[in-house]
């Protein structure tokens, strides 16, 4: 076992895991947070997708150590209970962007990012920065509507403020 | 009855009820339950695809740390999965829980390991040492008939679950009289669902009342626990199976597995709960495959392209087992009965032969059988238009049934119910803008690109009940759906229903249904599934017809619900029952609004002062229902594929450039989930076109183990869609309303076909007769229509 400092959501862990243990075990199992659905355990479908000091990661494919002393942000953060969806999160209501919902969570964590850093992207932009992550449901389609209207409601807020 | 102002819901995009949990994280899928104790289970699977099993060697992994037990075939050989068509002939298979003296496919389960966590359990299943001696494998369709293999089964008479035969009397007199014949043979490909959410189930053994509990990712609670049933020997009121949410299934988990009841098992023998998780790779090998057919079709046809007969060989390699509830006759009889598809076609003669090879079992995939048959009759009629020299539009208009055509018996005995296909036929040109592309076409070719345009025009049988599924010979007949509507006392609705959303949206259709016939508002009511102890029986979602029947369902329910609510609001109001009229949010007297009792305060009254009930009504505002959609034939959606293609010439990719889809489904509950549908069966229909295929070697090892060897539509393979909607009411149904669930995936095969075809066919004469068309395959084919370009 190995003693790990992590903040998680913005709230600090102090852990002992297994060296073995994966980030997304570690996010699920020991701290609860489901929300980080695990699609393939081998980095393609994109659902385990967290950021990680601000970048998207494949939690599937990081251990629990390796995240020691690290920022880890999920689904979970964007939105806590009680708390309006986030613009990113109502975009995708509004629009249809999911179906069963086992890829929305990774697919959202992507979606920050790339808010953050391609907020002025095309249809064919979104489909190729998102093309990591995986949907059997949508046909992605609706996907694509989700993100423009997530992505103008980004830049409207900024240039308001 | 309604009154005039009661709110409608049906008909409008209301955005989806289950979407906030969703989105937030707070979904609850099978992996997600934590249930104090649980162990893990993990299996070790077969390494070979046909083998006798010699021998097991446990003892290493069961002193492995953490391990609780390890058990092998004959721990659990009481018990075995056997689903038996009801068709003369028929050769049985029986699936054991864990391989016993046999492995039929690589991937078998042939013991399982449980541990107090999946880590540890991983580590011992590498301890497990198997030894087998192997079997020449059953591999292919040609293996299959090959009477020098061995049979997959002992005993077995051949490599064939049955081979059935239907021929129409007219059928020899129409082939002789046919001024023109063709023939082609057409192959899919193996591959399969893949949803996002791969298998899992958590299994719970109550020592007090002997009974089970199974979380598992299933569409179809009530028919897992009939099957359960079977294999443990135990009633089904001692079986309750809950299916929470459920990331995805589209058929492949509409089946009883192996790994479920070896979970009920292992949980009745350690008293502990004990969970399994499968991972991709296991999904990959012993998640159930599809789609793998083969059509040897000959159609006879006049002068003008008119189709006169036509005959079909129809192949499906099932694999080793015979699964449960569908009989490895799924989907040969679904093909031998839809290949007519739409067009008046009169006189038919098929065969149907499921195949038993050494891989992995076959069940349902979205669209069971159609996308095969649609690729096969849409292939041969741009074969005959093109031996005859007439458009591929025009061969269509010839052909395909006309409005006054319905009710329309096919010669396959298929009752349609109705439909637009000419209509949609002529929208959806529009739509895509088929001249647009003719002259992008012309464009291309000048400058040496190639693009092609590829339509595609079906029906797609939905909502079939009893008589359907009877005339399928399944052991257990899939006709009704139930729902129960039960209003509490303050007011609000829940709505329990036999039927499974896992992506479909019926939290929402079934609500909106629910609030309008009640008169109440939508978030008043809430929609429950999954779970086999709230409603009696019925049979789960698959092949498109959830919305129908238990929308239906749901209907009876409620109205029988509003029926009490009128009784009741008659008798306090003193007014005459006829007269009461329902919402919005009260009952009221029919044109004297000012004389009303609101909804809320009937429920008080009913559950909180019965004194105030007329003396018929019982305290109670529950009722159950079922809805079957008599007379059984279903409600048939039509829809028209037009897409276009840019072939790569150096690599040999091929891709999709649109895609629009014209389709008719009846009346929308939902527009927008009705789009969310199509949408997503294209997609998985250009997988089937373009990428998936389960590979095997010559040895029957599975070569599709990953995301990296199984590709999957991903976001930049897809185009932006158009759609748009004809709505033909279904004269059977509750609503007019049609399923549509299933029908994007049919077309795409099809469509992509046509269009790579298209694509090369200036260059010389081919015939694409094979999906997936990987790079592969399409540079096979553009060397093909170079040599014969340059021969003729």
């Amino acid at each position: 076992m190995r003693e790990i400092d992590v903040t998680v959501n913005g709230e600090r862990r102090a852990v002992a895991v297994e060296p073995r243990l994966l980030l997304s075990d570690f996010l699920r199992d020991v701290l609860g947070l489901t929300g980080t659905h695990v699609g393939c355990e081998h980095g393609y479908c994109g659902a385990c997708t967290v950021l990680v000091d601000g970048a998207s990661a494949r939690s599937c494919l990081m251990l629990a150590v390796q995240a020691d002393a690290r920022n880890v942000d999920t689904v979970e953060s964007l939105a806590p209970d009680g708390v309006d969806l986030h613009p990113i999160q109502q975009a995708f209501k509004d629009c249809h962007g999911l179906q069963c919902g086992f890829c929305t969570p990774g697919l959202l964590m992507s979606v920050v990012e790339l808010a953050e850093t391609n907020p002025n992207c095309t249809r064919d932009e979104i489909r190729a920065q998102l093309a990591g992550n995986f949907c059997r449901c949508t046909g992605y389609h609706q996907i694509v509507d989700s993100v423009e209207q997530a992505l103008l409601t980004i830049r409207r807020t900024a240039d308001a403020e | 009855m309604l009154s005039e102002q009661a709110p409608r819901f049906v008909g409008i995009p209301v955005p989806r009820r289950e979407d906030d949990r969703l989105l937030r994280g707070n979904g609850r899928f099978v992996a997600d339950l934590q249930v104090p104790h649980a162990l893990a289970a993990k299996f070790v699977r077969s390494p070979e695809a046909h083998a006798e099993v010699v021998g097991i060697d446990v003892e290493e992994a069961v002193g492995a740390p953490g391990v609780h037990a390890v058990f092998v075939g004959e721990d659990f050989a009481t018990s075995e999965i056997r689903c038996v068509s009801r068709h003369e002939g028929f050769q049985e298979s029986a699936q054991p829980i864990l391989g016993i003296d046999r492995a039929r496919y690589a991937g078998e389960a042939l013991a399982m390991v449980v541990a107090d966590d999946e880590y540890l359990a991983e580590d011992a299943v590498e301890l497990v040492v198997v030894e087998q001696r192997c079997l020449p494998p059953v591999l292919t369709i040609d293996d299959a008939a090959d009477p020098s293999r061995p049979p997959v089964h002992e005993g077995w008479r051949d490599n064939t679950f049955i081979r059935r035969q239907a021929r129409t009397a007219g059928f020899d007199a129409a082939r002789s009289a046919a001024a023109h014949r063709l023939s082609i043979e057409l192959h899919n490909a193996r591959h399969g669902a893949t949803p996002m959410e791969s298998r899992a189930c958590l299994a719970e053994f109550d020592r007090a009342t002997g009974g089970f509990r199974l979380y598992t990712t299933t569409q179809i609670p009530h028919l897992i626990r009939a099957g359960l049933a079977l294999a443990l020997d135990v009633p089904e009121s001692r079986i309750r199976v809950i299916s929470p949410d459920v990331g995805g299934g589209f058929g492949v988990k509409a089946q009883l597995y192996p790994e479920e009841v070896a979970c009920c098992l292992a949980a009745q023998r350690l008293r502990r709960p004990v969970r399994w998780i499968e991972d991709r790779r296991e999904h990959f090998v012993a998640a159930h495959h599809s789609r793998e057919h083969r059509h040897a079709l000959t159609g006879y046809f006049d002068d003008t392209g008119t189709i006169l007969a036509l005959e079909a060989d129809i192949t499906v390699d099932m694999g080793a087992y015979s699964v449960f509830p569908w009989t490895a006759t799924m989907d040969s009889g679904m093909a031998m009965g839809v290949l007519p598809g739409p067009y008046r076609i009169r006189e038919y003669s098929a065969t149907a032969t499921p195949v038993c090879t050494n891989k992995t079992p076959y069940g349902a995939y979205r669209g069971v059988a159609r996308p095969a048959a649609c690729f096969s009759i849409e292939r041969l009629m741009d074969q005959v238009a093109h031996h005859l020299g007439i458009d591929r539009v025009e061969i269509r208009r010839r052909n395909l049934l006309r409005n006054d055509d319905y009710p329309w018996r096919s010669a396959s005995g298929l009752v349609y119910d109705s439909g637009s296909l000419l209509e949609s036929l002529e929208r959806v040109l529009e739509l895509g803008d088929f001249a647009g592309l003719l002259r992008r076409q012309v464009e291309d070719r000048r400058a040496g690109r190639l693009f092609g345009i590829g339509l595609a025009v079906f029906t797609e049988q939905t909502a079939h009940t009893t008589q359907e599924f009877a005339q399928r010979g399944v052991p257990i007949v899939f006709g009704y759906e139930t729902a129960r509507v039960r209003l509490d006392a303050s007011g609000t609705a829940v709505v329990s229903a036999s039927i499974h959303d896992h992506g479909q949206g019926l939290e929402t259709t079934l609500a909106q249904i629910a609030a309008e016939r009640l008169g109440i508002a939508l978030d008043q009511v809430r929609v429950e599934y999954g779970d086999t102890d709230q409603v009696a029986y019925g049979a789960g979602t698959f092949a498109s017809r959830s919305a129908v029947l238990a929308g239906g369902a749901v209907t009876r329910a409620a109205d029988a619900v509003a029926e009490v609510l009128r009784k009741v609001a008659a008798h306090n109001l003193e007014a005459a029952f006829a007269d009461m009229v329902i919402g919005p949010g009260r009952v009221s007297v029919v044109g004297d609004p000012s004389r009303f009792i609101e909804t809320r305060e009937l429920c008080r009254l009913v559950y909180q002062r019965p004194e105030r009930l007329p003396r018929d009504v019982e305290p109670l505002l529950e009722a159950s229902k079922t809805y079957d959609a008599a007379p059984g034939t279903g409600a048939y959606t039509n829809a028209a594929h037009l897409a276009s293609v840019e072939i790569d010439t150096l690599t040999g990719k091929t891709k999709v450039l649109s895609y629009a889809v014209v389709e008719d489904c009846g009346p929308m509950i939902n527009p927008t989930i009705v789009e969310g549908q199509i949408f997503g069966g294209v997609a998985q229909g250009i997988g089937t076109a373009l990428f998936e295929e389960f590979l095997y070697d010559e040895a029957g090892q599975p070569l599709s183990t990953t995301f990296a060897d199984y590709l999957i539509p991903a976001m930049g393979d897809i185009p932006d869609f158009a759609v748009a909607h004809l709505q033909t009411p279904s004269p059977h149904t509750i609503g007019g309303i049609k399923g549509m669930g299933e029908g994007g995936a049919i077309a795409p095969g099809a469509v992509i076909a046509s269009a790579v075809e298209d694509a090369l066919s200036h260059l010389g004469t081919v015939i694409v007769d094979a999906l997936p068309l990987t790079p592969e395959r399409v540079l096979a084919y553009l060397d093909e229509a170079r040599n014969q370009g340059r021969a003729a």
